[in-house]
Formats: C-alpha cells, structure tokens, sequence
C-alpha cells in the first residue's frame, strides 16, 4: 500500500493549497455566476434567423418583410419554401434556428383565428428561442394591428427548464472547470519533479507502480469532488435536471480523467514554472472551440473539424443533452468517443511520467 | 565487506565527463566526506550510489550490493538527504516522516515512535504540527536529515547538509551529524572546508570530477602540504629586508603591517631572529595552522570557492 501513502501526501498537497482549489473551484463558478447574470441582459448583436414560408401568400412575405427590418434580427436569405429544407439545415448545423408560418397564415389573418407560428431550434441551444420568441410575439402583434391571437410555439425540450440560460451555461462551464484539472495535476507533478522531491522517493523502496497510482488516483477524488461542487453551484443558480443525473455524471468523470492524462504528460514535459503557460494556453483556446462558453454552431468547418476530433466538445454536447432531456443512446457515441480519449490519455500520460523515473 | 565502495565510477552527459574513475572504499561507521567546488561531481557521484544515475562505466555497491543490479535492495538500507532540502511543504514534520518511513514499509507503530525520537533528537517536536513550508531553513534541514534517518538506514547519505544555512544553524546541524558518527555510515558532500574538517573521519577531495585526494585530515594536511606559512606583526620594514626575504621564500604577502611569508620547512625562529638583526620591530610572530583550503589550493591550483 506504498503507493496509498504517496497518494494520500498528493492529495493533502493539492487540498492545501488555496491557490490550486481557487482556480478549479473558485473560477467556474465565478464564470457561472458571470455568465448566468450577463444571459438576463437582454442581447447586443442582431439574431441571424431563417424563414420558412409555407403559406406563400402576400401577408407572409409582407411578414417576413416586416421581421427583416426589425433592427434586431437579421434574416438569412433566401427564404424557405418548404420545412423539410430548413430542417435539414439545421440538422446539418448550417443554421442555429428556423421560423415556420404554415400555410393558411394568411387565411386565419383574414378570419380573425389564431395564428400558430414555430420557432424550431436545436435542444442544445435553448437560448435563441427564448430571446427570439418575444421579439417575433411584438412585432406579428403590431404587424397583424390587433392584440394577438398570435401564438408563437416554442419548439424545443426546454418545456421542464427552469431556467434556460443555467441549463445552457452549465455544461460548458463545467467542462471548463474540469479542464483546469489539466494544470492541478500538472502543477503538482512537475513542481514534485523539479524541486526533487520525485527524486527523494525514488531514492525509497518503492515499486514503479506506487508512483503511477500514487501520482494518478489522489486527482480522482478531487475531479469527483469539484463534479460535486459544480453541480452543487449550478442547481443552486437554477439548473433542472431533465434527463439522468447518473449519465451526466459519468460525461464529467471522463472529461475529467482526459485532463487527469493530460495533466501528467504536461507535468511529465514541462518545467514547474511553464507548466501554468503551456496548460492555460491549452485550455482557454479548447475551452473556446469546444463551446464552453458561447455556441460554436457557427463556428468555421476546419474550427469545428478539429474541436471535435478532441475529447472536449462531446463533453459538453453530451452533458448539455443529458441535462436537458436526452436519452442514453443518442449520446453513446460521445461517450464512447470520451472513454477512447480518455484511455489513450491515461496511458500516455503514466508512460511519460514513467520515463521520468529513469535517467 | 565495505558499506560502499565504487570501482572507476564514471558519469557522462552528452560527451562531458561529470565523474571520472572514481574509486572509494568506505567502512562501516565512517563518516566520510567528499569534499570539493560546485561542480566537482560531488551531488552526481551520490546521485549514482542513491540509484538515481544510472553510471556510464564502472561499478558501485552499498553493503555488497550492486546499485545497478539490484536497485531495490539498496533502496532498502540507504537513507538520503538530498542537497536542495526537498520536504513535502504543505505537509507538517509527523505527516513528511510518516510518507517516507511508510514508503520504507515500517508499520504504523514505528513510524510514530522512530519520528517522536527523530524529532526530539532534531529538536522540532515543538513544531511538529506547523506546516513545514513556514520553518527556517536550518529547521527545513534538520528535518530532511530526519527524513533520511525515519527508516533507520545503514547507509547515510548527506548532500551539502548545511548549504546556505547561517553560521548558527550550521553548527547546530554538525552537532546532529557528530551524534550519529559510529552508529551509522555516513557519506557527506560539502564544499566547507571547516564541515569536512570538524566532522569526518576521513576526507575525499574531489575536482573536476577526480578524487584528488584521500586521507584523515591531518594525513591531508601533513602529507600533502609542501608549504607551511607564517604571520608577522611589524613596524619599520625596509624595502631591502622585503626584498631579501622575497629572494629567499617562496611567496611573501603583506598587507597593514601583517607580512604573511610562506615556504616549504620554514624556519620560524631564523626569520624572527633575522629581523631583530636588521632593526625590524616584531610585535608578534605565528605560524599558521595549515588548513584544507590550502591542501585544496596546493593540489588543483585554485581556491575551493572559486
């Protein structure tokens, strides 16, 4: 049990160290608190939306006329004429969200019925429903003269959600927290290989395995630990839990392993005083194209391409759905692609820590 | 059976020899140390008894056995304190000495009891519980050296034990290291001339990865220094006594009215009789105690600290 009492010393150094658990602890939820309160401010830049005209008529193009010149929206051209097409693209990523006015618009105009419109978006970006909805309930009001018997349907999963703008932040926040694992595990290794206190237990009688479990098992507790809290701040601020808490979970824990492996081959690499350099300049570039504080669906195809060749990107994607309702089996390939980032990470990770041993 | 002894053991990084040919033969309960500079290959040369060096040529063994071959084996009977005083800073003196006495694979029992000795011996008991990145740096030292004592090693090994410690700490840390001659092997690295002197029963000096020279510190000094010196007070020297002592010694230095003369054989009492004879006034005269700084100076031609 030789390596349980190395283990044990790295953990007691990483739970005393204020500076460590501040930036894995105190920084996403600092980012949470940030972003939650800035998605209530209302938006800046206009909404790029898509129209599909299926009723054809002179009051739907007039209407669609009358949306693009709202200042807050800007339409993509050309309009659709049928929803199949629409829905294609937005499966395909091409476009964020889609208006429907169905045929007999005109029609239900003219007999004074309710107007039913859809406002169809991904799952995974509840946010754009919500800031487009009242704009296009105002403007279908002022534009038909009478008070509305407009009903703009909201279609998403996002029925049972809270708090939208939590359920939306929270995966990618929590993501980038248990990227910052990264530089926990490489701070510790490095620092312990450059000051020479590695060399001090080599000089004990231990095996080669104390040491790799040693220095690789005290870091899950911690990533369990900050799932926890994480989780803990985001429901606190409102986040609902539609689908398994228990899927949810085991997305963490592998992001979380990929930033253990990463952090060792860091550690493994580096010196202790550039390890904070070269992890943050992995994480704060991966955290960006993997989503975790923004939407990427815009994002350049090569961008893309790349955010999700790595593990990351399906973290988010992944927990985001779990979170807001999705099934086991639409995320199994993320999780599959997660449990073979994490192996090869792992593995990487013990056999440069194990080269640090020999010289 | 020796507790270690190396036969021409050589380190090399990329073609720049580190260690070369270094032979030693130290007994069991010998404090012996290797003095030398920085760089003289002092730390590599432990490095490779410790198994943490893997040798380019030659051999090494700790109470017969092969630092190469049998690694683990000589795990189990060295203690080291390595030369940057590596302790587990957040962790207080118990928790760093229970780390390395369990990774010895004492039980539980003994680590507590070996530590409360260590650190009533050390004198830390006081601040045991205290995080350890707060101690002085002679304290940090005393608990390194602890560290290396917690398995109950027959083999010690001391890298530059007092490095950068005040003149008061590092007499307190000879006085540990005194405690321990006899019961233990010791192998100590310094570049103090004065720790080398005050500790150790015999000394290596090492340069330029060589041992140089190998003896008790008298043997060092009486065998191998050519030259002894002496120190004179005194008042009215002319420039034709000066010059006529220059021509007749080796090396003259004088400086406020101190004239330090040295020569092989010197002739105590023929220079002071000398310059009563040509009027000199001789407010004192001693010979210098020979030091194994100039053993140093003689042997490499330069100064330990340089």
């Amino acid at each position: 049990m030789k390596f349980w009492e190395i283990g044990k010393r790295n953990l007691k150094e990483i739970y005393r160290n204020p500076v460590l658990l501040g930036f894995l602890l105190g920084m996403p939820v600092a980012f949470m608190l940030v972003f939650i309160a800035a998605a209530g401010g209302g938006q800046a830049s206009p909404i790029a939306m898509s129209v599909v005209d299926e009723d054809h008529s002179q009051t739907s193009s007039a209407f669609v006329q009358t949306l693009g010149s709202i200042e807050a929206i800007e339409l993509n051209e050309p309009v659709y004429s049928e929803k199949s097409q629409a829905q294609k693209d937005l499966d395909e990523g091409k476009i964020s969200f889609y208006l429907f006015i169905p045929s007999g618009f005109q029609a239900a105009q003219q007999a004074q019925q309710t107007i039913n419109l859809e406002l169809v978006y991904k799952a995974a970006d509840p946010m754009i429903g919500l800031q487009v909805k009242p704009i296009i309930e105002a403007v279908g009001s002022e534009f038909l003269g009478v008070a509305p018997p407009l009903n703009v349907e909201l279609k998403g999963t996002e029925s049972e959600i809270k708090n939208p703008a939590v359920n939306f932040y929270f995966p990618g926040i929590a993501v980038y927290g248990l990227m910052i694992l990264i530089s926990t595990a490489a701070e510790i290794i490095a620092g312990d290989r450059e000051k020479g206190f590695l060399s001090r237990l080599f000089t004990t009688p231990a095996r080669p395995q104390d040491f790799i479990l040693g220095y690789s098992l005290p870091f899950i507790p911690v990533l369990i630990f900050s799932t926890l809290i994480y989780l803990g701040v985001g429901m606190a601020l409102g986040l609902t839990i539609v689908g398994n808490l228990g899927h949810a979970f085991l997305i963490f824990f592998l992001i979380g392993l990929c930033a253990i492996g990463i952090g060792m081959i860091v550690g493994s690499l580096v010196k202790s005083e550039s390890q904070a350099g070269v992890s943050w300049l992995f994480i704060v570039p991966m955290a960006m194209i993997s989503g975790a504080w923004f939407t990427v669906d815009r994002m350049p195809s090569a961008l893309r391409s790349i955010a999700e060749a790595l593990p990351f990107i399906h973290g988010i994607d992944a927990s985001r759905a779990v979170l807001n309702g999705s099934s086991f089996s639409a995320i199994v390939l993320d999780i599959y692609w997660l449990v073979g980032w994490a192996v090869v990470l792992f593995a990487a990770g013990i056999a440069l820590f194990r080269r640090t041993m020999v010289s | 059976m020796n507790a270690v002894q190396t036969f021409k053991l050589t380190k090399e990084f990329d073609g720049l020899v580190a260690v070369n040919g270094v032979n030693l033969e130290i007994n069991k309960g010998e404090l012996f140390s290797l003095l030398g500079p920085n760089g003289a290959g002092k730390t590599t040369t432990i490095r490779m008894l410790c198994c943490l060096l893997k040798p380019t040529r030659g051999t090494a063994s700790i109470l017969g056995h092969d630092v190469v071959r049998v690694p683990f084996a000589v795990k189990k009977l060295i203690g080291v304190s390595p030369q940057d005083t590596v302790l587990s800073e957040r962790l207080n003196c118990w928790e760093n000495l229970a780390l390395i006495g369990k990774v010895h694979g004492l039980s539980s029992d003994e680590v507590a009891r070996r530590s409360k000795e260590l650190l009533e011996t050390m004198g830390l008991m006081e601040r045991a519980k205290d995080p350890v990145r707060k101690f002085s740096g002679g304290m940090k030292r005393r608990l390194s050296i602890a560290m290396a004592l917690v398995s109950d090693p027959q083999v010690l090994f001391l890298d530059e034990p007092t490095l950068g410690l005040d003149p008061q700490a590092r007499r307190n840390i000879w006085e540990h290291i005194a405690g321990l001659k006899g019961k233990k092997t010791i192998l100590l690295t310094t570049h103090y001339m004065e720790e080398a002197d005050y500790l150790s029963d015999r000394i290596g000096i090492i340069d330029e990865g060589k041992v140089v020279a190998l003896g008790t510190s008298q043997e060092l000094k009486t065998n191998l220094l050519e030259m002894r010196s002496m120190v004179v007070s005194t008042a009215n020297l002319t420039a034709e006594v000066l010059k006529d002592l220059r021509a007749k010694y080796s090396r003259l230095e004088m400086a406020k009215g101190r004239l330090k003369i040295y020569h092989k054989d010197l002739d105590f009492k023929g220079i002071v009789d000398y310059l009563h004879s040509q009027g000199v006034t001789v407010y004192s005269a001693a010979l210098e105690q020979p030091t194994l700084e100039d053993v140093f100076l003689q042997i490499t031609g330069k100064k330990l600290r340089d």
